[in-house]
């Protein structure tokens, strides 16, 4: 069971995000009073580019895509997934936070062979809007690893579920509302859309991708909308005890991201990072502080 | 719009992807691209036909040509084209592209671009209406179930003769041939281009 | 008698390579390789064993001993091991150099310092080796003369400050207990006060955090290791500073006893709490000035500066987690730092002595193994899964976050982000981007450069899947200080609050990868670019203009850089002016005319007899 479970995750994470991607196409034209594709737009997205034979740049450049999707799928079997969780001895909640690095990581190898300073600027504005956001996001985790006392994602979720979800008990609130603030920046949505900037470094990191590799990005894209959205479930809204519930409850916070997204424009990568360290990390702080000393 | 039907998608799941995802990468060289905003936002929204637009050519499959080409733009033309992965489909805008419009008489204006990248359709116009846009698509979709949208294997297959063109019009071009084997033009479509060779820049028609 | 016979070819082949030189550079260069095998197949000849050796007696009136157990056979096998590859290293890079046979000598003769400090059974046989260690590193450092002797001098100053307090330490317990041994030093320090007890961590402590490079000690350190020639910069950064860490560890766990260790301190706050606060500013604040670097050698300088700070984080926690975690953060930085210098080095000798960050690019093209291990070895530094620098950094985390220190969890979890920054800039600012036409045909990194670059990035991926195999080692070091032992198994660590199983990683990654290469593969293959072929809106792409290297981080830049000031350091430079001053000043009185002198000598006799006749005190 658990075997098959592992096979099953990435595919059901893939079919969530994807449809996620399509959603928030569509989501926004309606809120610009147009239209908008079908949902299953990133789904004709992905074939085309497949059958596109586009350049490569080096063998680091094809390696270092797939490494970064690879590290995405494994991110995927750490997760509880409603009740099953493929890797949940492992490590904990540690082996995610540097898992995660292998994401930007492989996209950072690979942009870098791309040899263009467009994906050189987009990698670097990459790095430094993950550190703004992982300033607040650090304070956050540890205030639950703290209050719940174990670094397993597991425990935490089984904790919420006999005392209810985090971001209402007293002295996570703080800590609910700073990893609320900052989840439009760890999901890539506007006003933190600032790393694949259409129109001022050509997108950024994928600048040179083309073909295939543009479809393992769209895939990646997919699955890190799933990855973020997943996270703030389960660590804040106490997961879910079937898969159904968790991918509802994801949706719920998708949405609410989405309108954010289509409210405001786009951030330069220091007016992000300085909003990120000022009122998301305050309110995280204070959070970790009453957490360690109010205690249990 | 045939996007719903499933046999279809099993039958020839490349072909009606390419249909139904056209990434335009466009040359805002011209004053066509003026036109090309309204289509993408909301009022004559492209995207429900699955056109977005696309910042670099390297994501592209299509490419629109927005207006005159002077000398100056035909290289960066150019160059974008060669980016661009294939399979890749490009539509020129107005009439500057089909014969030099506005500008037939100009010393510095391309009147025949179909001399140095391959077409595969125009808008007629001055300009086009984002309706005209539209029309363009489906037809570009008509094309592309019929194999007819194959510009970029002609590029391919008389690349000799259309490097010839660019570097009698831009000089020595600052970048390698893009397929340096290719060198058949033993059709007739190429002996006919390497005949068009010589009477492009005039000015009066050729 | 091995430990006497370890010493013996370790100085005597010092001494031998010099003189060797002389004779003929080859001979010189195989011998001095050779003599650094011999020591590594001595050291691990002595693994397991616990040995004690008085190899000299009447020194002062004092026995000199040497002895092994688990924590000195694990510094001492880092040391040989990594003064061996450095050796090696340096057989390519030093060619064509001047006074490569005091080069040599001097390498071994650090090598063998080490080996002495680590091996030594008492603390006047430490102090002893512990000097001829400085000087030499001095003597090597400066070797390439100009800002390299000032940094020299800088670090002998400061080291010097450091050894004083040592002697200072020593002659203090040596008046209190008569005795230097290590086993009775510790019987007499356990009956010890307090105050007494704090006072001797502090004395020996100057010494040992200044090698260490703790901040505010840390100030010697990016000069002296980015101008020092970069074989000895792998070891200085890897094992040199380390010997702190040996030091310190010896002082708390072995002669100050665990026990009185964790309840020092006045009041509510324990001082090993204040060294762990020590420990979490040296990881934050280097680790930003790293960011902004734009010398590759200083970006790995203050790097260690920061790396150092989670070992004494671990350490100065004191549990047993925490403490494995220091110790097996020692071996892991020892490894993947050597191996980082050992990249700058080959680089620098292929391009001719450039390490300027703004100006290298695209060297993946034309030195693709080097950049293999860079690779590798920046992924040890940032603590990437699968890598040694992750396990020990998991050790750590866990234990503060379980101990409820979220802070300084918080401060070690901040600096890797800081970690990452830095170790991309460095990859990419060197390997990645646009090869400028000058190094067109560079040619690769010769093999004698090669080859102890591949060992060491084996040996960080091996102990990153396997920590069992240091784990092990580690375990028993901490058992003799008195923690509870670690559950060790080869992959990992097994324990109920959350186990860390590398082997589930390597396979989930492994079939990550290949899942998604085959259906990567089986859309269609990319034609293969040269680097001109970049999207540049339709231009033709600049030659050796389209690189983004310079100020890589510019818009971090401005938020971060004015809390940035390096005061400790400028504190230093301003004393150092001071007393500059000050000796200026008393200069002055000796004016070399000898007139001035007999008027001093008059005036003197003239107070003199005031004094007598008006008070007349004689």
């Amino acid at each position: 069971m658990r075997v098959l479970w592992f096979i099953l995750s990435p595919l059901i994470a893939l079919a969530v995000g994807l449809f996620f991607l399509g959603l928030s196409r569509r989501i926004m034209a309606r809120i610009h009073w147009r239209y908008g594709p079908p949902l299953y737009q990133p789904l004709i997205d992905i074939l085309r580019q497949f059958t596109q034979k586009s350049v490569s740049h080096g063998r680091l450049f094809d390696i270092g895509i797939v490494l970064s999707l690879a590290g995405s799928i494994v991110l995927i079997e750490f997760l509880p997934f409603g009740g099953v969780c493929p890797m949940s001895s492992s490590g904990g909640m540690l082996v995610i936070l540097y898992v995660m690095l292998l994401m930007p990581l492989g996209v950072a190898l690979s942009g870098g062979e791309a040899a263009n300073p467009n994906t050189s600027i987009g990698i670097s504005r990459n790095l430094i809007l993950a550190m703004g956001y992982e300033l607040p996001l650090l304070l956050v985790l540890l205030a639950l690893m703290t209050r719940y006392e174990t670094i397993s994602i597991v425990e935490i979720v089984s904790a919420q579920r006999e005392a209810g979800p985090a971001f209402v008990s007293f002295p996570l609130v703080l800590s609910g509302v700073a990893y609320l603030l900052i989840l439009p920046a760890v999901l890539g949505v506007r006003p933190f859309e600032v790393v694949q900037a259409p129109q001022e470094i050509a997108s950024g990191p994928v600048a040179e991708y083309g073909g295939p590799y543009l479809a393992l990005v769209t895939i990646q894209h997919a699955l890190s909308l799933f990855i973020g959205t997943s996270l703030f479930v389960n660590l804040l809204w106490g997961g879910a005890s079937n898969p159904v519930v968790l991918i509802l409850k994801m949706l719920v916070v998708f949405v609410l991201v989405l309108f954010v997204n289509a409210s405001f424009p786009r951030l330069r990568v220091e007016q992000a990072v300085r909003y990120l360290w000022r009122w998301p990390s305050l309110a995280a702080l204070a959070g970790l502080i009453l957490v360690a000393t109010i205690g249990r | 719009m045939d996007r719903n039907e499933l046999m279809k998608w099993i039958k020839a799941p490349a072909k009606m992807a390419h249909k139904y995802s056209l990434n335009a990468v466009y040359f805002c060289t011209g004053c066509g691209i003026i036109e090309v905003p309204p289509t993408i936002t909301s009022r004559w929204d492209a995207e429900r036909f699955g056109v977005v637009p696309s910042a670099t050519p390297r994501h592209a499959n299509l490419f629109l040509i927005t207006g005159y080409v002077s000398v100056k733009t035909l290289r960066a033309i150019i160059r974008t084209y060669e980016q661009m992965p294939e399979p890749k489909y490009t539509v020129g805008f107005g009439s500057c592209t089909i014969n030099g419009g506005m500008y037939w008489d100009s010393y510095n204006t391309i009147k025949r671009l179909d001399k140095y990248i391959p077409i595969d359709g125009y808008i007629a116009g001055c300009m086009p209406r984002p309706e005209a846009i539209f029309v363009a698509v489906t037809h570009l979709w008509t094309l592309i179930d019929k194999d007819m949208a194959d510009g970029y294997k002609r590029y391919r297959k008389n690349y000799a003769a259309y490097r010839a063109n660019q570097e009698m019009v831009l000089g020595k071009l600052e970048w390698p041939p893009l397929f340096p084997k290719e060198t058949g033009t033993g059709t007739a479509d190429g002996a006919a281009m390497a005949m068009d060779v010589a009477s492009h820049t005039t000015g009066r028609t050729g | 008698m091995i430990l006497g016979l370890l010493l013996t070819v370790a100085f005597g082949g010092a001494l031998l390579t010099y003189l060797l030189g002389k004779v003929s550079s080859k001979l010189r260069d195989w011998f001095a390789v050779l003599v650094s095998l011999a020591l590594v197949a001595l050291v691990v000849s002595l693994y397991g064993k616990t040995l004690s050796f008085p190899f000299y007696e009447g020194f002062l009136g004092m026995p000199l001993t040497l002895r092994v157990d688990g924590l000195s056979w694990l510094f001492a096998v880092s040391a040989s091991a990594i003064g061996l590859l450095s050796v090696v290293f340096s057989l390519g890079y030093m060619k064509g150099k001047d006074r490569t046979s005091f080069y040599y000598s001097m390498l071994l003769l650090v090598n063998a310092a080490m080996l002495g400090v680590v091996l030594s059974g008492d603390l006047l046989a430490l102090f002893v080796f512990w000097e001829i260690m400085s000087w030499s590193t001095f003597l090597l450092i400066s070797y390439n003369g100009g800002p390299a002797l000032t940094a020299g001098m800088k670090y002998f100053v400061m080291s010097f400050v450091g050894s004083l307090a040592m002697l200072a330490g020593v002659l203090t317990l040596h008046g209190s207990f008569g005795t230097l041994e290590f086993g009775g030093v510790a019987a007499g320090m356990s009956s010890a006060s307090p105050g007494y007890v704090l006072a001797i961590l502090v004395l020996f402590g100057v010494a040992f955090w200044t090698k260490n490079a703790i901040w505010p000690f840390h100030a010697w350190l990016p000069p002296a290791h980015s101008e020092a020639p970069s074989p000895f910069s792998a070891v200085l950064s890897g094992i040199l500073i380390k010997m702190g860490v040996y030091g310190f560890l010896l002082l708390s766990f072995v002669l100050v006893g665990l026990k009185s260790f964790v309840s020092l301190g006045g009041g509510s706050v324990p001082f090993h709490t204040v060294l762990s606060v020590v420990g979490a500013i040296t990881i934050l604040l280097p680790t930003f000035i790293a960011i902004f670097q734009t010398d590759a050698k200083r970006l790995l300088a203050w790097s260690t500066v920061a790396q150092a700070g989670y070992i004494i984080l671990g350490i100065s926690f004191a549990t047993s987690l925490s403490v494995a975690g220091g110790v097996l953060h020692f071996l892991s930085h020892a490894v993947f730092k050597a191996l980082l210098f050992m990249v700058v080095g080959a680089v620098e000798y292929r391009t001719g002595g450039v390490r300027d960050l703004d100006s290298l690019g695209g060297l993946i093209k034309r030195m693709p193994v080097t950049f293999v291990v860079a690779v590798i070895g920046v992924c040890g530094l940032i603590g990437v899964p699968l890598t040694n620098g992750f396990v020990s950094k998991w050790l750590i985390y866990k234990t503060l976050i379980l101990e409820r220190s979220p802070f300084l969890a918080f401060a070690a979890l901040f600096g890797t982000w800081g970690t990452i920054l830095y170790g991309y800039k460095f990859l990419h600012n060197i390997f990645l981007g646009q090869l400028p036409q000058r190094y067109e045909d560079m040619e690769r990194a010769p093999f004698s450069m090669v080859l102890p670059m591949t060992i060491l990035s084996v040996v960080v991926v091996l102990f990153g899947v396997l920590p069992g195999i240091p784990l092990s080692v580690v375990d028993t070091i901490g058992v003799s200080f008195g923690f509870e032992s670690l559950d060790v198994s080869l992959w990992g660590l097994a324990s109920d609050s959350g186990a860390l199983n590398t082997v589930n990683i390597l396979v989930a990654v492994l079939v990550g990868f290949v899942v998604v290469w085959s259906v990567f593969r089986s859309g269609a293959r990319g034609a293969r670019v040269d680097q001109s072929d970049s999207y540049a809106a339709g231009a033709a792409v600049p030659t050796d203009r389209y690189q983004y290297s310079v100020r890589f981080y510019a818009p971090l830049r401005g938020m971060v850089a004015p809390y940035l000031k390096d005061l400790v350091d400028s504190f230093y430079v301003r004393l150092a002016g001071w007393v500059g001053g000050l000796g200026d000043g008393l200069r002055r009185v000796y004016t070399g005319y000898v007139g001035d002198y007999v008027m001093y000598i008059v005036l003197f006799l003239a107070a003199l007899i005031f004094i007598q006749t008006t008070w007349s005190p004689w």
